[in-house]
C-alpha cells in the first residue's frame, strides 16, 4: 500500500510539473498512465474525462481524484491531488514573490504591456475554439460543414441578454443546461 | 488587507464549485467575487495572474487561485484559496466514482452540459469584452493582439511560449520606445 502512495504522488507531481498549458495538456499524461499501470482502462479514462465535464473542477484535479481513489481509497485520493497542485503551488508562490517586488518597476510595465494582450488573445482562441466545436459540426473544408442550427440558437438566447445585463456566471451556467434540456428534447 | 483565512477559503470553495464545463469559467468567477464584490484583486492584476498562470506548470485554474490567494494574503492565503478551489471536485469526484460510468449515459445530464458547453464560450466572450479596453489599448497592443490571435488558432503553439514571447516582444518594444524619447 505505502509503495502505491509513493507511486501515486510521483506519477501526479510529474503530471502537475509538466502539463504546461493546463486543462487539457494533461491528457497525454491520463493516456499515458493507463498505458504503464494498470490503474485504469481505456472506457474507465474516457469516462472520467466525460464526467470531469459534468463535475466542477478542472479535469487534471477531477482525474487525479478519481485515480487515487479506485486505486488506493480516500488516503489515495487526498495524495494524488494534492501531489497534483504540489509543485505549481511552490512555482506560483516563488514567481507572485518576484512579480510583486518589481510591480512598479519599469520593465515590469512594459512586459505587462505584452501580457495583457496576450492574456486576451488566449482567452479569445479558447472562445473561438469551443464556438467552433459546437457550432460546426462535421467539419471537413472551409465549404463543407455542418451548422448544429439547436448549438446557434443557444448560443444567441445566451450572449444577447447576458452580454448587456449584470451577469452572474453561475446564472448562464444553469441558463445553458436548462436550455440544452429544452432544445434536445425536441 | 486582512481577510480572514475561512473568508479566502470560503470563497475560493464557492468558486470551486461553479467550476463546469472546465477550468477557465474560474476567469469570469474571480471577476465577479473578488474584483467586483469584494475588491480584494483590481481587474488588471487579474488579467496578469491569469497570463501568469498560462506559463507556469500546472492546472491554470489551480494556479490563478495560488497567485490571487497569496496576492490577498500571503502564503497561507494561498494555501486557503488552492484548498477551496479543491475541495468541491474532490468531494463530487469520491462521491460519484462508483457510478461514474451510469451517470455519463443518462439523456438529460449529457443534455444540460451540451448547454453549459455553449454557456462557457458566452461567459468567456463576455470576460474578454469586460476586458479589453484596459488590455488592448494601443496600436502596439492591438498588432500583438492580432498576432497572438492568428498564431494561436494557426500553429500548435504551447500557450506557454505564447506568453514568454509577448513579454520578450513588449520589452523589447518598452526599451526602443524609451530610448528615442
Amino acid at each position: 500500500m505505502f509503495k502505491l502512495y509513493i507511486m501515486l504522488f510521483t506519477e501526479f507531481s510529474k503530471i502537475g510539473l509538466f502539463a504546461i498549458g493546463g486543462g487539457y495538456a494533461v491528457l497525454p499524461f491520463l493516456y499515458y498512465l493507463q498505458s504503464e499501470y494498470n490503474w485504469f482502462s481505456t472506457d474507465e479514462l474516457t469516462n472520467m474525462i466525460a464526467v470531469s465535464n459534468i463535475t466542477p473542477g478542472p479535469i487534471g484535479i477531477n482525474a487525479a481524484t478519481y485515480t487515487g481513489y479506485t486505486t488506493a481509497g480516500i488516503a489515495g485520493a487526498l495524495i494524488a491531488t494534492l501531489s497534483i497542485v504540489l509543485i505549481p503551488f511552490i512555482l506560483t508562490v516563488l514567481i507572485t514573490k518576484l512579480f510583486d517586488k518589481f510591480e512598479n518597476n519599469k520593465t515590469m510595465c512594459a512586459i505587462f504591456t505584452g501580457l495583457r494582450p496576450a492574456a486576451c488573445a488566449l482567452l479569445s482562441s479558447i472562445a473561438i475554439k469551443l464556438f467552433y466545436r459546437a457550432i460546426f459540426t462535421d467539419f471537413k473544408s472551409l465549404t463543407e460543414f455542418q451548422i448544429d442550427i439547436s448549438s446557434l440558437i443557444l448560443f444567441i438566447i445566451l450572449i444577447l441578454p447576458f452580454s448587456f445585463i449584470k451577469k452572474n456566471p453561475l446564472i448562464t451556467i444553469l441558463a445553458g443546461a436548462i436550455g440544452g434540456i429544452i432544445i434536445k428534447s425536441f | 488587507m486582512n481577510k480572514s483565512l475561512f473568508e479566502i477559503y470560503k470563497i475560493f470553495l464557492i468558486i470551486g464549485a461553479q467550476l463546469l464545463g472546465g477550468g477557465y469559467v474560474i476567469v469570469p468567477l474571480l471577476k465577479k467575487y473578488l474584483v467586483e464584490e469584494r475588491k480584494w484583486i483590481s481587474e488588471n492584476e487579474l488579467i496578469d495572474y491569469f497570463a501568469m498562470s498560462q506559463c507556469i506548470p500546472g492546472i491554470i485554474a489551480g494556479n490563478i487561485a495560488i497567485c490571487t490567494g497569496y496576492k490577498i494574503r500571503g502564503i497561507t492565503g494561498a494555501i486557503a484559496a488552492i484548498s477551496g478551489i479543491i475541495t468541491s471536485p474532490f468531494i463530487c469526484i469520491i462521491l460519484l466514482a462508483n457510478i461514474l460510468n451510469e451517470i455519463t449515459e443518462i439523456e438529460i445530464i449529457k443534455n444540460a452540459f451540451w448547454g453549459i458547453r455553449i454557456s462557457v464560450t458566452v461567459l468567456i466572450i463576455i470576460t474578454i469584452k469586460d476586458i479589453w479596453k484596459s488590455s488592448v489599448n494601443s496600436v502596439f497592443t492591438y498588432i500583438l493582439y492580432l498576432i497572438i490571435l492568428t498564431a494561436l488558432i494557426f500553429l500548435p503553439i504551447s500557450p506557454a511560449i505564447i506568453i514568454i514571447s509577448a513579454a520578450l516582444i513588449a520589452l523589447i518594444y518598452g526599451k526602443v520606445r524609451s530610448k528615442n524619447v
